[in-house]
């Protein structure tokens, strides 16, 4: 097991402009085999600028590991403006000790992520695989396609401890997510696979769905008037509304299943 | 005085009867010469060498191409390269930015591209983006045909007046000829309509065939080096071949100016279609070739499928609100004041829908069943059947008949059915390949005698050198040598070198400066401003597009048919 310890250094994000900076480079697949000189060494993009990763953060090194699945990154200090954390991971661990900027976990398909504070929108775009754990809020886009896709997540699954702003999975066709607070606007928009669970209030959610399963268990505001009542269904003990939709799709697409207290 | 020498190369001209001759070229600056004396030498070892390819149609400047690049985010995550010591950043498969467009081609041993479709209102625009794409010479075509002046010229029947109009716009956009998208039509898409060829346009009282008729006159009363240039109405509509054949008619009593057609009908494969719906659709590719075989009043290029994911661009605004219809993707559309208009979709082209096997099929039938290939260009329409990329495709087929067997089992099996391309035989050998790559293209634009798509002397120093032997009937080393040049020399300069850019000098911009009566343009410029006080957003004064826009003009006058 090894332990790679990244401090993003003061100077990096207290400038006025706050350049971000993105660190897909720094993923367990990246790191693994590579000792502190080797790691410091490690190109991250700062604004326009290619950085060594030792210029922008303090690094340690502690054990070593045989494989990706062995590396676990801690990220420190204020990653406000720290930008594709995890991107593209495929095993072992990253843990960011407060809020992340955009496109954390994006293109991940396996390891575990944990951001202990809020993450900025994209998080979890077109993931494939792997674990996304959000702490505290997420931004919007979560778990989406890129821009001008028409595939968003695909596997894998993420959890956000608080609320998650609009347009939650949209394009989603497969994986799972759990938001245990609230989701704004359109959550599951175009969703056409996978599970969402918002175990708080919702509103419009599900429009254009044409598959995959939404589960409201708070309150639905501007319920989408072009879905269907099946009829109710219960789920760990509580009746739920069964609705199919969304049949503004047509109703030969409309093959989602949306659940409303 | 900058010399090149191209020793041991197997040339094929075309334009100069030169058939896979052992043959060296000369260069001096920049012209092709009959002998050099202390020059840089290039060993071709018996590779193919043909002259600088020539796009007669494609669309890679202007508006329309700009917002597909800006409405299809997911298209600029392909093709991404990063900058070099020689290229700019790369981005977008089809749709790519104007860098990695001029790259590609000169890759594929091109040197000019006509763009095909300029709104005159946006010429500048357009210009702009002809001049950000490197290494390519150009030029473009204004679209003229659903211009409110011309329609109401038509009608009154003064074709003088309606030359006039036209020798003004050509002058004003820095254009090079008379493009035709549609007539008639994008006016009623105005109104949410579509017409046929022989329906009359409302508030105008005009029809499609007349019009086409009128611009075809209009464009020879000057000594114009292209013809009208026509993308014909009902593009992509089920049984469209028989208006096609009818608009080919129209021009058939009217005399080329010049030694030339009087009609170049572009991406004819979309105009092929028999059948009366999506479920009986089948290829009519025969009867249109039999057409072309024929006469010799009419020329074409082909528009030939390439399978995949792309973005239809087209003035034929409700063509582009079928197809969106049809995919319910993204669609966007635009209006340009009294002159034409324009419509975007991304489209999938899939072998296993039966629809689009037998478009496969059309662009390449229509290839292999029209006997003279100097009636025919090699094009995919850039972007709507496909990238210009995919040209090494169309050509390794058309060369080899496994291939296309190949493919025709990868696709679903109306293409045995439906249509004869698995019943041809032929396979096109390089000089005819270079035919429609470079020699007809240039021909049909009256480019040879401005020095394009031949090597004989006095013509600029264009020349594309294939990392491949003439006997080589591979198709799929056919296609990869076709993809990426050994070299590419534009006006006496590498610019590609084993398949990579060495250097990106500017290309030219031609233009066509026809020579108008003056009587003829005061009276018209009458009614003209007229429509600039009353109906454009623009002033008389801020339309036409400066000097300063062409910065490398090369202009080519076009005096009045005496």
């Amino acid at each position: 097991m090894q332990t790679i310890k990244l401090k993003i250094k003061d100077n990096v994000t207290s400038g006025v402009a706050k350049i971000p900076v993105e660190v897909d480079s720094l993923t367990p697949d990246n790191l693994v085999g590579k000792n502190e000189a080797e790691i410091k060494a490690v190109k991250v993009w700062w604004g326009n600028k290619e950085e060594n990763t030792g210029d922008l953060f303090d690094v340690s090194v502690d054990g070593s590991a045989g494989s990706a699945d062995e590396v676990k990154i801690v990220l420190d200090g204020d990653l406000s403006r720290v930008k594709r954390i995890g991107d593209g991971m495929t095993a072992g661990e990253i843990e960011a000790n407060g809020d992340v900027d955009m496109h954390c976990g994006a293109m991940m398909s396996g390891g575990k992520i944990t951001v202990k504070g809020n993450a900025d929108c994209w998080a979890g775009r077109e993931m494939k695989g792997g674990e996304l754990v959000i702490d505290g809020d997420a931004g919007a886009n979560l778990c989406a396609m890129y821009r001008g896709e028409m595939t968003g997540m695909t596997g894998g699954k993420v959890t956000v401890g608080g609320n998650a702003d609009e347009c939650v999975g949209q394009y989603m066709a497969g994986g799972e997510i759990v938001i245990k607070g609230n989701a704004r606007m359109l959550a599951g928009l175009n969703m056409h696979g996978g599970k969402i669970v918002i175990e708080g209030d919702a509103v419009m959610p599900g429009a254009d769905m044409t598959s995959g399963e939404l589960t409201v268990k708070g309150t639905v505001r501007d319920m989408m008037p072009s879905f269907k009542l099946e009829g109710t269904e219960s789920i760990d003990g509580a009746e739920y509304k069964k609705y199919s939709g969304d049949l503004a799709m047509t109703a030969r697409k409309a093959k989602g299943t949306l659940y409303v207290r | 005085m900058a010399e090149v020498l191209i020793k041991n190369g197997v040339v094929y001209d075309p334009l100069n009867g030169v058939k896979g001759e052992k043959k060296d070229i000369c260069i001096r600056d920049g012209k092709v010469v009959e002998s050099v004396k202390n020059p840089k030498v290039i060993d071709a070892e018996g590779r193919v060498v043909m002259p600088g390819g020539v796009d007669i149609h494609s669309h890679i400047a202007g508006g329309k191409v700009n917002s597909g690049r800006l409405f299809r985010p997911e298209d600029g995550r392909k093709g991404v390269e990063a900058k070099t010591k020689v290229c700019r950043m790369q981005s977008g498969y089809s749709v790519p930015n104007t860098f990695a467009t001029g790259y590609r081609y000169a890759r594929m041993g091109y040197t000019f591209v006509m763009e095909a479709a300029m709104p005159p209102l946006a010429a500048r625009h357009t210009h702009e983006e002809l001049v950000d794409i490197p290494i390519l010479d150009n030029a473009a075509l204004p679209l003229l045909d659903n211009n409110w002046m011309t329609m109401e010229y038509v009608k009154s029947g003064d074709m003088d007046l309606l030359a006039a109009y036209m020798a003004w716009m050509i002058k004003a956009t820095k254009g090079f000829g008379v493009k035709i998208v549609n007539p008639g039509g994008t006016e009623m898409w105005g109104w949410g309509k579509n017409c046929s060829l022989n329906d009359s346009v409302p508030t105008f009282d005009v029809t499609p065939a007349e019009i086409i008729k009128g611009l075809a006159e209009a464009n020879e009363k000057f000594e114009m080096p292209h013809s009208i240039h026509v993308h014909t109405n009902m593009l992509g509509h089920p049984g469209n071949f028989e208006i096609t054949k009818e608009t080919y008619d129209l021009v058939k009593g009217i005399k080329p100016e010049k030694d030339r057609q009087v009609m170049h009908t572009t991406h004819t494969q979309f105009h092929s279609y028999g059948g009366t719906n999506w479920g009986d659709f089948e290829s009519k590719a025969d009867v249109i070739a039999d057409y072309i075989n024929q006469n010799d009043h009419a020329t074409i290029d082909l528009g030939s499928i390439i399978l995949g994911d792309t973005t239809t661009m087209t003035a034929d605004g409700p063509m582009e609100y079928s197809l969106y219809q049809i995919t319910g993707r993204k669609w966007t559309n635009h209006d340009v004041e009294l002159e034409t208009g324009s419509g975007i979709t991304p489209f999938l082209y899939s072998g296993k829908s039966p629809v689009n096997t037998i478009q496969w099929a059309i662009g390449q039938e229509l290839a292999l069943l029209v006997k003279d290939p100097w009636k025919l260009a090699l094009t995919t329409d850039h972007p709507n059947a496909g990238p210009f990329i995919g040209y090494p495709i169309i050509i390794s087929m058309l060369m080899s008949k496994k291939r296309r067997d190949e493919s025709a089992e990868d696709m679903h099996k109306v293409i045995y059915d439906r249509a004869e391309y698995c019943s041809i035989d032929r396979e096109y050998d390089l000089y005819e390949i270079a035919i429609i790559t470079r020699g007809m293209a240039a021909k049909a634009l009256g480019l040879h005698e401005h020095g394009k798509g031949h090597l004989g002397v006095g013509a600029d120093g264009d020349v594309a050198i294939y990392d491949m032997s003439p006997e080589e009937r591979d198709a799929g080393k056919i296609q990869k040598a076709f993809l990426n040049t050994k070299y590419t020399i534009k006006g006496g300069q590498i610019v590609v070198k084993d398949g990579e850019v060495v250097a990106t000098p500017d290309g030219k911009t031609y233009f066509v400066t026809p020579e108008c009566d003056d009587t003829l343009t005061d009276e018209m410029m009458v009614k003209l401003k007229d429509k600039f006080d009353r109906y454009y957003t623009v002033t008389y004064n801020n339309y036409a597009v400066q000097d300063a826009y062409v910065p490398n003009p090369y202009e080519i006058k076009a005096p009045w048919r005496s």
